[in-house]
């Protein structure tokens, strides 16, 4: 693979050094009638971003329109659809269609040089099987084709073989498929996007006799979410790399959620279960925009109000601000709720709130041992300015202050007067 | 802004970011048409009346010497037969589509746009070579920073469902990469869908008829659309040029003070 092909395959499988991505596909505006998810591409897009999506799939046009959402380390990788065929718009008693389709047709739309100038780190293309001879022959020489240009630019070609038209039975459509995944690889393909065969063995033999990353895809949505989350979890027990989704995800009515919990799955290894609880939790975290801090000090001041009625000074803040020469060059410390502090704790003093998931301090498990305040990477935590009796009739010389983030509602972000630090969803315990 | 931008700014009024275009290339398959016999002498009144006149690639060559208070020039980079009736002196037996130009040819002849027609309900192969065209002339207008305007045009016998044509002809322009799309009017509801997935890129449209374009045109203006593109019909009726005042006027109404 050369250094071109094998950066830009990394950029969308090895975001998380594991080797899968979660994708979502936003091109079917491009193919199918018009939906909502096709009306409110721009809002989807952004969501899908918010939930940390791996790789989108669009249109060359919406590809040129929506290029800044991909800029940037963390942008996600663009997949660019290179062909363009009328399948969501055959049947002509179809009264859905606004202009239904007799004939299958399929055909190259742009080149692998055009991708790769339009900033992508794959294209994909369809391969079809089971509608008649003349159309597969096209796609293999299509496919054909898009794999010698896409190899010449370093660019990887992910195929997508469908079981489609008169040949294909409910008896033999896992067949086709897995005849159409070694056509596709024997052709040149870097990876596949295919449809779940249905069982995980049936997909697992797939995936073998592939020998390249599998992308599953979602099909039609499922009105349930636990269905295209069940469907992915078995693509990725039979070895699959992770999904190219659309419509289960851009006609959600949370496609971040969506999106996160596919990545749940995915990169932490989270069971259905577990991802479908995340909707449950209503955690928060702080974050900061350094660069539209103006070292004002008001989050300091603010802090200290809240919990340290009546002490003077700053010195008990729960966060500081490490003023630099002029604004945007001010480093803005606070507790990122790393855990170290709780890892470190020789008596487990310290733990997580169960309401407000901040870090808690159990005073009467505390014995000031310091080792908190020497771990914490933030220089947050700092040592009280009193000492403290503590249930077992012991004192303590001074006890560890820490971030309890105003019990959820955190002044220093409530009063920062531009935002450079503001209040962020958290989804799971550090 | 890129100079994509800047030429579109040439026939849409950045100070209200509204536009009146004439569509004056239909000779280019329906030959001479009532009104516009003498192409000259036909656009020469009404030039510094439109923000963009549409010529065909040989009739923009006798364009030259417009001033800045006329009318910026779109070039038509296509030809179809789809337009022709039934009783035309040659009716298509076959339905063709056929490029002319690309983005480079319409930066030589001075244009600040090509447009092409996007024709939905004929045969499978004319609408994918529209789709194949319009991607195709979109990425190279990006190259040269040619805007391209897809005419979407849902006229053939496969429609079945009109206004969804209308949206389905608006998504493949955009999907294809369009810079604006002119369609014709449908209903108050079909134009906010094309308008929410338009997302701010300029969307005309096209009126049923030249006595409906003034109500048209105040719904389409109320909603955020960005104006009139007018045809052939305009120079066939009486007195195109006080219609067109009157259009004008209607887009590029002063704001009410205070």
């Amino acid at each position: 693979m050369n250094a071109g092909l094998q950066a830009r395959f990394d950029r969308l499988f090895n975001r998380h050094g594991d080797g899968r991505a979660v994708c979502v596909a936003a091109d079917h505006g491009y193919m199918s009638d018009v939906t909502p998810n096709v009306v409110n591409l721009r809002p989807v897009t952004e969501a899908v971003i918010q939930g940390g999506v791996d790789g989108i799939l669009l249109s060359p046009g919406q590809a040129m329109r929506l290029a800044s959402y991909f800029q940037g380390r963390d942008g996600p990788a663009l997949i660019v659809r290179a062909d363009w065929m009328n399948m969501p718009r055959l049947g002509t008693s179809n009264v859905a269609n606004a202009v239904p389709q007799r004939l299958l047709t399929h055909q190259k739309v742009v080149t692998a040089q055009q991708a790769v100038e339009l900033g992508a780190s794959a294209i994909t293309i369809y391969l079809f099987l089971g509608y008649n001879d003349q159309i597969e022959a096209i796609g293999i020489e299509v496919c054909a084709r898009f794999v010698r240009e896409c190899h010449q630019v370093g660019l990887p070609c992910i195929i997508e073989p469908l079981a489609y038209g008169g040949q294909v039975t409910g008896a033999n459509s896992v067949e086709i498929l897995t005849l159409g995944a070694r056509m596709a690889v024997e052709i040149g393909a870097d990876a596949l996007k295919i449809p779940y065969t249905g069982d995980v063995d049936t997909f697992r033999n797939l995936v073998d006799v592939a020998g390249v990353p599998v992308l599953v895809l979602g099909g039609a949505r499922s009105d349930y979410e636990r269905d295209a989350l069940e469907l992915f979890a078995e693509g990725l027990e039979a070895g699959g790399s992770g999904c190219l989704m659309g419509r289960n995800v851009t006609k959600s009515p949370d496609p971040q959620g969506m999106v996160e919990q596919l990545c749940g799955i995915a990169h932490q290894g989270w069971t259905v279960d577990r991802a479908l609880q995340t909707e449950q939790w209503d955690l928060i975290k702080l974050k900061a925009h350094p660069a539209k801090c103006t070292g004002c000090m008001l989050c300091v001041v603010a802090c200290v109000a809240t919990h340290d009625d009546g002490s003077f000074g700053t010195s008990l803040s729960r966060l500081r601000i490490d003023p630099g020469r002029k604004q945007g060059q001010h480093r803005v410390m606070f507790c990122t709720l790393c855990k170290k502090c709780l890892d470190v704790c020789p008596t487990d003093a310290l733990r997580w709130h169960p309401q407000s998931g901040a870090v808690e301090l159990l005073v009467d498990k505390c014995t000031a041992s310091d080792e908190c305040v020497k771990i914490c990477p933030t220089q947050v935590i700092v040592h009280s300015d009193t000492g403290i009796q503590i249930e077992s009739g012991e004192s303590l010389d001074w006890y560890p202050v820490v971030c309890d983030l105003c019990g959820g509602e955190p002044e220093c972000a409530i009063i920062c007067p531009t935002e450079a630090i503001f209040i962020d969803q958290r989804k799971e315990l550090a | 802004m890129d100079s994509k931008a800047y030429r579109l700014r040439e026939f849409i009024d950045p100070h209200d970011n509204r536009s009146l275009v004439l569509d004056a290339s239909a000779g280019l398959s329906l030959g001479p048409l009532p009104g516009l016999e003498q192409f000259s002498t036909a656009v020469e009144p009404v030039l510094p009346l439109v923000d963009g006149l549409v010529a065909s690639p040989g009739q923009a060559g006798r364009l030259a010497g417009r001033t800045r208070s006329d009318a910026a020039l779109l070039v038509r980079g296509d030809w179809t037969n789809a337009l022709r009736v039934p009783d035309f002196v040659l009716p298509p037996e076959t339905t063709s589509h056929i490029p002319l130009l690309n983005p480079a040819d319409a930066l030589d002849l001075g244009a600040s746009a090509l447009v092409i027609y996007f024709l939905l309900g004929f045969e499978e192969q004319i609408e994918a070579g529209c789709l194949r065209e319009t991607v195709q002339l979109a990425l190279q207008g990006a190259q040269v920073n040619m805007p391209l305007i897809v005419d979407v045009q849902p006229i053939g016998p496969r429609v079945v469902l009109h206004q969804k044509a209308i949206e389905l002809g608006v998504s493949y322009a955009l999907e294809g990469g369009a810079d604006g799309v002119a369609i014709p009017w449908s209903s108050r509801g079909s134009f906010e869908t094309v308008l929410a997935m338009a997302a701010g890129t300029p969307v005309w449209i096209k009126p049923t008829t030249l006595q409906e374009a003034s109500a048209e045109l105040g719904e389409v203006l109320d909603m955020g659309g960005t104006g009139l593109w007018l045809d052939q019909r305009l120079f066939a009726s009486r007195d195109p040029v006080k219609r067109l005042e009157e259009y004008r006027a209607q887009i590029h109404q002063p704001e009410p003070a205070g």
